[in-house]
């Protein structure tokens, strides 16, 4: 590669976080004016390397040139200055300011040095927008928009600072599909006509290929390949993700569908910002199925399984369990109903992390006669023994029943949540992003475990961002798009390709998908 | 009726006016503080603290040098430790601000009241070179308002400052947005290569330096010279109340300030009709009602905002 | 929880603070020309030297103990009860009133109902902060400590409106018990009562629940991760308000214990902000039970103990310096610790990674 392309260029770049070596003597060069893609899954290190180029975090080892000057002190303010810019994941937004006041913070306009200056502000912002061609409403408080918007603020704020060089932290993970395509149309027009460089973060295949230049593939700290996007595919591009074949073994699958154990009639339910998530939703779950949830994040899957367990309040609608209506109960009587509940977010819904692997793994029986003495003194040793039973059972690995879970791996912790909702042994149990962030082997343990649940007669209702999970474990899968269900299939019915389209909302099947 | 008309009159003398800013700048200052505290995300409830240290410092030094511009001096050295001590503690090593600031309120109590006895004995000290009232003819022409501004300590005209470059520092600077940024989104700010964290050492050191001036006024202004042990007396949590009344604009904050100086005043002056000690709750009943009419109204628009915009 | 661990570095941190704390107490007093081991050992016979210090000490202790449990079984299911003061107070006036008003009453049905009445008065108030909490998420901090203000001003009225004293020399006091009422005391010349039974029937109790129950248990995960605790299906608001209330109830009757035991009519001298000391404890304890008892009566040897400093002419104040300066080395040291091991980890990693090239 020629020097003189290089905009940026990491030498030997090593992070070590207590425990974990988040990057691994990563070498990569990006070239003036492209569009390079970083992709890996959860936990790879492509956020870690780009905060180090952000100057956000120093690296322990190694050195980054930024337009063939070496970073010596990382530090924001620094790299800023060399035209970096970074639109986080998270969106760094001061929600009561307004558009403007967000976009030239750090630089503002002043009046008599030391005022600061809010019409020459929203002008120096408009000025932004018409170069750019980026509308904004400079004087409106960020709260009050979209997120699409929000996202658009990011940029121009990029830019206002002089970026030539933007990295975007996933960017469409909050997006309609409309605004993703703004949101790409964006891109290529900053790449064409203002010769930017962009390094866009991702883990969705199908936008490495519209969108990318160049891709370069991280795993477990590593930078295992760089390629030309037109030389490479998305199952290329998935296996070295993922570093094995993306299929697994067959799972197998024995028993008889059973009665109907779940049913969602014309469910509507607000998201936490009270805009409507689920709309006149319906579906019906029978024992001994599993039927997946395919969709986008942000399309009303969440907001669906909290509404069913009872953690979101439902708007309208009905939810049966085992034929006995439900609606609007609190989590409790849901769960005496006969549903368990793997959370999407174990860490703040699934465990206590200050409490004990024990007392996690006791949660939801504690008041079972046999851990308690009289009725009220609880049962330590009972407690212990039954934890350090399932402990064992589940192949949980960590310090032990007594340790702290907030101290246990990612995987772990997820068995340890699988370990504690499965030994409910109730009739219905729902399943939200039952591997997220967890390693191999722990995944092919969790889809066993939930299949020799549905071939006990359990019927499970899965939602998972990954698609292939969705595929591997489901008899039915449902798409959702913006709330709604735009398609169900039987499982072999549909291919990953055509599925992406009604997940899109871009094809749905005629009439209520039930 | 009359006997009305006199509550009336008494309620809405120049006397009531003149007692209630008397009463409301200590704590106006020390809000003024805390709204720089409460911008920058800190709970400051150790202003009583700070208050305290800023008396009992105010009158040493005055005591020590024979000039009340001493005692002001040695207060605000000592209000710029304290708010550095509260940093260091809460911003440095990240302790829990309520409890670091309970344990301040009680260690202010304990070094005044210990180092007071060391140098004055039990009684406290009285009669030290204190700060003088302003007397300016040309103000009591003007009906009510004239005596009410005119012979107040020169900290009351001063506080009016204050307030006003406070308002302008929060709202109308890049510093302000910096300060305001750093408490709603800190993550915001570090991004854009500014410490959050030299902002929360800004506004501690603000703070402590504002409630020193609280303190100094106190002893040094208000009560002429004096240092009781305990003197503050919760004048801390009222100017809390007023930041949180006031929603931390320094400006409003003022305000409230008033309104409990104006309770304190009309407490004094009605002792005949009714206790002080129950005209004192009012503000405090006000203060809550007001967190939850925030609240509530809060909810009620996110309800209202939703179908509008579906 | 499954073994109780004593945890060694807790022990090590609080003995390390107590340590420095006294140096600093040292330092001042150097400072203000007195010797420090005159003054300590002053300090430990004013504790120690005559029964009516211990009866003393063992009062105080109490009071700081309760109070520290009252927070504690708060702070236990993530609500932060900083309104004792004022619920101590209401409870204080209520019970006082009772006694006053049946006068003559068998102090069978007047001690009762002077309990039931302390604890309805504290629980009652206690339970604005708590519903306001659960229901609109108002900060309890804020409140609770607007109220107490709102308490002391209501209880000052009392004492010198309505429910004032007959004996002209009390500007503000509620008329004084009969004898009859009093508990009996247990030291002669201290403050000590039979309340110290009921106190510590209270405390076990507290720590009972709060260590070995299911319920203690469901408490402790609903402070936790109360998300977590509604996701597994317990009912968290319900637990909330009822610890508060009781939380409450319990400040209601210290203050009653204080009438009834020590000052035998309503004053302000019932509580001299000893909520907030037992506070402090109970946060110097990280809000568990038993350290906050044994504290308690560490930080009472203290208290009482300064009392004796005045006969060596050295303010007693010393004492709330100390036991203050413990708190800000308490809860600094976390933060100081992860400053340390950061820079020490940093310095590993930089070396080692100088070493590979």
């Amino acid at each position: 590669m020629k020097q003189t392309d290089a905009v940026i260029r990491f030498e030997h770049i090593s992070m070590q976080f207590p425990g974990v070596l988040a990057n691994d003597d990563v070498s990569l060069e990006i070239r003036r004016g492209e569009v390079f893609a970083l992709i890996g899954e959860n936990g790879a290190g492509k956020s870690t390397l780009m905060n180090i180029l952000y100057g956000i975090q120093t690296p322990t080892a190694g050195s980054v040139y930024i337009k063939g000057v070496r970073v010596e002190e990382y530090d924001p303010k620094i790299v800023i200055g060399q035209g970096v810019g970074m639109v986080h994941q998270h969106f760094m937004l001061v929600p009561s300011f307004t558009v403007a006041q967000n976009i030239v913070m750090s630089r503002e306009p002043r009046k008599h040095k030391i005022f600061f200056d809010n019409a020459a502000a929203e002008a120096s912002v408009r000025a932004l927008e018409e170069e750019y061609g980026l509308v904004v409403p400079e004087s409106v408080p960020v709260e009050d928009i979209s997120v699409g918007l929000q996202q658009r603020v990011e940029i121009l704020k990029a830019l206002y600072r002089g970026a030539e060089i933007l990295i975007l932290d996933e960017p469409t993970a909050v997006l309609t599909p409309q605004e993703t395509d703004e949101l790409f149309a964006v891109i290529r027009r900053i790449v064409q006509e203002k010769a930017m460089t962009v390094i866009i973060i991702t883990h969705k295949l199908d936008e490495v290929m519209a969108i990318s230049d160049r891709v370069g593939v991280m795993r477990k700290g590593k930078l295992v390949g760089v390629h030309e996007t037109k030389d490479v595919d998305a199952r290329k591009l998935a296996s070295m993700m993922v570093g094995r074949p993306v299929l697994f073994d067959e799972l197998e699958r024995t028993g008889l569908v059973g009665d109907p154990a779940l049913r969602v009639s014309n469910l509507q339910v607000c998201d936490h910002r009270g805009l409507p998530a689920v709309r006149n939703l319906s579906l019906e779950l029978r024992a001994g199925e599993i039927l997946g949830i395919a969709a986008i994040e942000g399309n009303g899957q969440s907001e669906l399984i909290e509404a069913i367990t009872g953690l979101t309040p439902v708007k309208s609608g009905r939810v049966e369990v085992l034929g006995k209506d439900v609606t609007g109960q609190d989590p409790g009587e849901i769960r005496a109903a006969g549903l368990a509940h793997v959370p999407e977010d174990r860490l703040s819904t699934g465990i206590s992390a200050a409490a004990t692997v024990a007392e996690n793994l006791l949660t939801g029986k504690q008041r079972e006669p046999r851990f308690n003495r009289f009725g009220f003194h609880q049962n330590r040793a009972a407690v212990r023994r039954y934890a350090e039973e399932v402990y064992e059972r589940y192949d949980i690995r960590g310090a032990g029943v007594d340790g702290l879970a907030g101290d246990m791996s990612g995987g772990n912790m997820q068995k340890l949540v699988i370990a504690r909702e499965f030994g409910f042994d109730t009739p219905v149990l729902i399943v939200s992003q039952p591997t997220r962030g967890v390693d191999v082997g722990a995944i092919e343990f969790i889809h066993s475990r939930i299949m020799e649940k549905r071939n006990q007669g359990a019927a499970i209702l899965l939602s998972s961002a990954d698609l292939d999970e969705v595929f591997r474990l489901s008899d039915r899968i449902i798409t959702l798009y913006e709330g709604e269900i735009t398609g169900s299939f039987r499982a072999g019915e549909i291919s990953k390709e055509e599925i992406g389209l009604y997940m899109t909302g871009s094809k749905r099947q005629g009439g209520t998908a039930q | 009726m009359s006997e009305f008309e006199k509550i009336l009159s008494t309620v809405f003398s120049v006397g009531t006016l003149q007692q209630m800013l008397r009463s409301a700048t200590p704590v106006a200052l020390a809000a003024i503080g805390g709204s720089m505290t409460e911008h920058a995300g800190i709970m400051n409830i150790g202003m009583d603290g700070m208050i305290l240290m800023g008396a009992f410092f105010g009158v040493l030094g005055s005591f020590l040098a024979h000039t009340a511009l001493a005692g002001v001096g040695l207060a605000l050295l000592m209000g710029v430790l304290v708010g550095m001590f509260f940093a260091l503690l809460v911003v440095r090593y990240k302790s829990d601000e309520f409890i670091i600031g309970c344990a301040l309120n009680t260690f202010a109590v304990g070094l005044t009241s210990y180092l007071s006895r060391s140098y004055f004995g039990t009684t406290g000290t009285k009669g030290n070179p204190a700060l003088p009232a302003l007397h300016l003819p040309f103000l009591n022409k003007i009906p009510i308002l004239g005596p009410m501004l005119n012979d107040q300590s020169l900290f009351v005209y001063l506080t009016w400052l204050i307030m006003l470059l406070a308002w302008l520092f929060v709202y109308k600077t890049p510093y302000g947005f910096w300060l305001r940024a750093s408490g709603e989104k800190p993550d915001t700010l570090r991004t854009a290569g500014i410490s959050p964290k030299r902002m929360k050492w800004i506004a501690s050191i603000l703070c402590g330096v504002l409630c020193a001036l609280a303190g100094a006024h106190l002893s040094l202004g208000h009560l002429n010279g004096t240092f009781a042990e305990n003197m503050s007396n919760s004048r801390g949590y009222i100017a809390f109340a007023c930041v949180i009344f006031a929603a931390a604009n320094p400006a409003k904050a003022y305000l409230a300030a008033l309104m409990f100086g104006f309770f304190e005043a009309i407490g004094l002056r009605l002792q005949g009709y009714v206790s002080a000690d129950l005209t004192n709750i009012i503000p405090y009943v006000i203060t809550i009602i007001m967190m939850v009419y925030v609240v509530v109204r809060k909810q009620q628009r996110k309800k209202k905002a939703a179908p509008a915009s579906a | 929880m499954i073994k109780q661990k004593i945890n060694v570095k807790y022990l090590i941190s609080l003995g390390v603070s107590v340590l420095l704390a006294f140096l600093v107490g040292a330092v001042i007093l150097l400072c203000t020309g007195h010797s420090p081991l005159e003054a300590y050992g002053a300090m430990f016979s004013g504790a120690f030297s005559a029964s009516r210090h211990i009866g003393d000490v063992l009062e105080y202790a109490m009071v700081l103990g309760i109070c520290g449990l009252a927070c504690d079984l708060g702070s236990r299911v993530g609500i932060f009860n900083v309104g004792g003061e004022g619920q101590l107070l209401l409870g204080a006036i209520a019970a006082a009133q009772v006694g006053a008003a049946l006068n003559g009453v068998s102090a069978w049905i007047v001690i009762p109902l002077a309990a039931l009445a302390a604890i309805a008065a504290a629980a009652l108030f206690a339970l604005i902060p708590g519903v306001l909490k659960v229901k609109l998420k108002v900060n309890e901090v804020i409140t609770t400590i607007m109220l107490n203000t709102v308490a002391a001003s209501l209880c000052q009225y009392l004492a010198k409106g309505p429910w004032k004293s007959s004996n002209k020399n009390l500007i503000a006091a509620t008329e004084q018990l009969n004898v009859r009422y009093w508990f009996g005391g247990l030291m002669r010349g201290s403050n000590l009562s039979t309340a110290i039974f009921a106190a510590a029937i209270i405390a076990f109790l507290v720590w009972y629940v709060m260590q070995k129950t299911t319920i203690g248990y469901e408490m402790k995960l609903t402070g936790q991760n109360p998300r977590f605790a509604r996701f597994s299906g317990m009912r968290i608001d319900r637990k909330i308000i009822v610890c508060m209330a009781i939380s409450g109830a319990m400040c209601g009757l210290v203050g009653m214990f204080r009438v009834y035991g020590a000052e035998h009519l309503y004053r302000s001298s019932v509580s001299n902000d000893y909520y907030f000391e037992g506070l402090m404890v109970a946060m110097i304890a990280r809000y568990q039970p038993l350290a906050t008892i044994l504290l308690s009566l560490f930080f009472a040897v203290l208290k009482i103990g300064a009392e004796g400093l005045q006969q060596v002419g050295v303010p007693n104040q010393i004492y709330l310096i100390i036991q203050t300066v413990i708190i800000f080395f308490m809860a600094a040291q976390g933060g100081f610790l992860e400053a340390l091991t950061q820079r020490r980890d940093l310095k590993q990693i930089l070396k080692a990674g100088k070493g590979a090239k």
